[in-house]
């Protein structure tokens, strides 16, 4: 194929006409819908898995779309834990630690490690590895082990933001006469006298001048 | 960035003088006479419709979006509906708002199919970065929010949509929360506020600048756990109605497999997105590849007039180097964090927290009054002074806030925290749309939208933030209200699109067909089996 250099490998595809061999999303590293193996000129033998949307062009490189489609998720815990995240998911203990997962995921998050950390229970930094996740499936689809670590760490990370919504609560509207009072002088009146009423109640708070 | 080595050189010997100087504010009038003179929906490349609801008034529509409102169908002329699929609800769309209204859907033991082009997530919430509004600070509250957003959308705001906006804010963090999002937090355990652009108060959550994502993830999980059917890679092509009004159904083009699919539904809701793959005006966008207006084209078919959809958000920080970032996004979160906007001369020339247009407007300013930097590839923008971060915060904060700003510019061997990034103005959001009612429903009976699809509530000018809360609050509500005021099962028939294509065939013979469905620079070969 015969492209521009400094485009990346989605637009190198699309231009060539041929847009249906890849699955593309958002063409912005956030989706997870465009991922692609790639062997490069100078290493034929190591393949890379990257974004088609974030990877540019080279010369004599060889692309394969690798798309992962989903696996249905399992239900969230309120008391997350190692336990828990054991139930939930089996196969947590078949790790071999090959590392293979931290090698393929296309954000540099460190899979690996972070299943040991799910095994530990330390799952406050799992949910802090998985922030970048963008649920490609790679580092599932590469684990002969049946490990599912994206998938894990998202039943951790929703897990953990369901534990702590019991614990606090989004502070619910206050005094309801003054709220009813400000609605009124915000709404009340033609829609420049309504304008007027936001630019003045936005800089001080407060209803009048 | 050697070829910029002087020019930066010149942002690095003023950053000093620049850190502790007050920016520069404009006044109204200012802001006023420079979005006339340089925002591009005034930029004259529009014209009038002379078909369906919006037809003549004396609004003007950038050529390319009203060339798709009034576009042909692609369906042949002689296609008769029968139905494939019955359900009780179609959603099409499969971004934040498709996905809150399938949740609220959850329970009601109604059936519902969710169809989408893409696939579930594929959107554009799922690439939003800087976070999403809810007035929770100190001394904050739903009418200050209120305040900001009207003022911010120039008073052309739908006022009942923004109240409803404003009030269900702190209810729908509550709702994600419980639902599994994880939001920053300060040390003390409270959700960290940042400053958005034209707010009063810092009243925006994230999850660092991958916010959209977090969001959108969190809802796909929960969605695959319900009892909805998804349609994916199954973009809808028409809404169908019973020939007296009501929206009954909907053709959709089933990929996979290359063949149409007609659903008949009780109730469709269109939550579709919004248009930036239009590239209007030649603009780059950061909208995923789907956003090219589909349910504006066929809402219109369908008698459902538009607000503000001439109304377009080209967000200040879009991408302008390396040419294969341009137009991604740079999130105005980063702005807020004290990042200045610096022209060639190193001049801080506009405060970066003014409003959004008028930011960009002051940003296409400099570029052509030579005030810019030009790229070797031609392309011009400004400085985003991006080391201001870690000189302000502490040495790493950019990196910890903003991973994803060095996941896309470090492969290019830009490091953000080092070096400025070049910044110009890219087409980033619809802030009008299908018209709707405090219910979402929209002009025609059976039919209701949500999300940017949705014209009224952002008036011409959208809050950073507002589109987040916009998707899951509104999609809540229509998938709500659908539950409870479902309409009975019609016949499917093409009568309202047949009608539209006689109007034009009277009236524009040179229409294009329509929906465009992908980008242009796809070169999707459109070509349906039976």
């Amino acid at each position: 194929m015969q492209v521009d250099s400094g485009i990346t490998l989605v637009h190198a595809i699309w231009s060539a006409g041929r847009s249906e061999e890849i699955l593309t999303g958002c063409d912005g590293g956030v989706c997870g819908a465009c991922t692609v193996s790639i062997q490069l000129k100078e290493k034929p033998g190591k393949t890379i898995i990257d974004l088609a949307c974030c990877r540019l062009v080279e010369e004599g490189m060889t692309v394969f779309p690798y798309p992962v489609p989903p696996v249905p998720p399992v239900q969230p815990s309120s008391e997350p834990s190692a336990d828990t995240l054991r139930k939930a998911y089996p196969t947590l203990d078949r790790c071999t630690k090959c590392d293979a997962c931290t090698t393929v995921c296309p954000m540099g998050i460190p899979v690996m490690e972070s299943i040991k950390r799910m095994q530990a229970g330390a799952l406050e930094e799992v949910a802090e590895d998985y922030t970048t996740c963008i649920h490609c499936g790679q580092c599932r689809a590469i684990c002969e082990d049946r490990v599912q670590p994206h998938t894990m760490g998202m039943w951790v990370r929703r897990s953990l933001a369901i534990k702590s919504s019991a614990e606090t609560t989004v502070p619910v509207d206050e005094d309801a006469s003054r709220a009813e009072q400000e609605w009124a002088y915000l709404l009340s009146g033609d829609r420049k006298t309504q304008l007027q009423h936001c630019q003045q109640f936005r800089q001080t708070g407060k209803v009048g001048i | 960035m050697e070829w910029a080595k002087s020019l930066i050189k010149k942002v690095e010997d003023t950053r000093q003088t620049r850190l502790t100087a007050p920016a520069p504010e404009l006044s109204a009038d200012e802001s006023q006479a420079l979005l006339e003179k340089y925002h591009p929906d005034y930029s004259g490349q529009t014209r009038s419709l002379c078909v369906g609801p919006n037809a003549g008034d004396d609004e003007f529509f950038p050529q390319e979006l009203a060339d798709m409102l009034e576009s042909a169908s692609i369906l042949p002329a002689d296609f008769q509906p029968t139905p494939d699929i019955e359900t009780d609800v179609l959603i099409l769309g499969g971004g934040g708002s498709a996905a809150s209204a399938a949740l609220a859907l959850e329970g009601s033991g109604l059936t519902v199919h969710l169809a989408t082009k893409l696939r579930l997530g594929d959107s554009n919430t799922v690439m939003a970065e800087g976070g999403i509004q809810s007035a929770l600070g100190h001394d904050d509250s739903p009418r200050r929010h209120f305040a900001d957003s009207f003022v911010g959308g120039h008073g052309a705001n739908d006022s009942g949509l923004l109240k409803i906006l404003c009030e269900s804010g702190p209810n729908e963090i509550q709702r994600l929360t419980e639902l599994g999002c994880l939001f920053d937090r300060t040390e003390d355990g409270r959700f960290r506020l940042r400053l958005g652009g034209g707010a009063s108060l810092p009243r925006v959550l994230a999850c660092r600048d991958y916010t959209g994502l977090e969001i959108m993830r969190v809802l796909r999980d929960a969605v695959r756990l319900t009892s909805v059917t998804l349609l994916e890679e199954s973009p809808a092509l028409e809404l169908l109605d019973d020939g007296e009004g009501n929206v009954s159904g909907a053709v959709l083009w089933d990929r996979k497999n290359n063949k149409t699919v007609c659903v008949s539904a009780r109730a469709v809701l269109l939550a579709t997105g919004g248009a930036g793959q239009l590239r209007l005006q030649g603009f780059g966008t950061s909208n995923h590849i789907g956003a090219t207006a589909d349910g504006l084209t066929l809402a219109y078919r369908q008698n459902c007039r538009l607000v503000h959809a001439n109304s377009f958000q080209y967000h200040p920080s879009g991408a302008c180097y390396p040419p294969a970032l341009a137009g991604r996004l740079v999130t105005e979160a980063i702005r807020s964090l004290g990042a200045q906007v610096v022209n060639r001369e190193g001049r801080h020339f506009v405060s970066e927290m003014t409003f959004r247009d008028v930011l960009s407007s002051a940003i296409i300013r400099e570029v052509k009054e030579g005030r810019g930097v030009e790229t070797p590839t031609g392309s011009s923008g400004v400085w985003l002074d991006t080391p201001l971060i870690d000189i302000k915060h502490g040495p790493g904060a950019l990196r910890q806030q903003f991973p994803g700003l060095f996941h896309r510019w470090e492969p290019f061997g830009i490091d953000p925290s080092k070096l400025p990034i070049l910044i110009f103005p890219t087409l980033h959001y619809q802030n009008g749309g299908i018209r709707i009612n405090e219910f979402c429903q929209t002009d025609a009976p059976g039919l209701w939208a949500s999300g940017e699809a949705t014209g009224g509530v952002h008036g011409t000018n959208r809050l950073m933030g507002n589109s987040l809360l916009d998707v899951v609050a509104f999609g809540r509500r229509a998938g709500e209200h659908i539950r409870d005021h479902l309409p009975s099962r019609k016949p499917i028939t093409t009568n309202n699109a047949d009608r539209f294509r006689s109007e034009l065939n009277i009236k524009r013979s040179n229409a294009v067909k329509g929906p465009l469905l992908f980008p242009k620079a796809m070169n999707v070969n459109i070509n349906i089996g039976d």
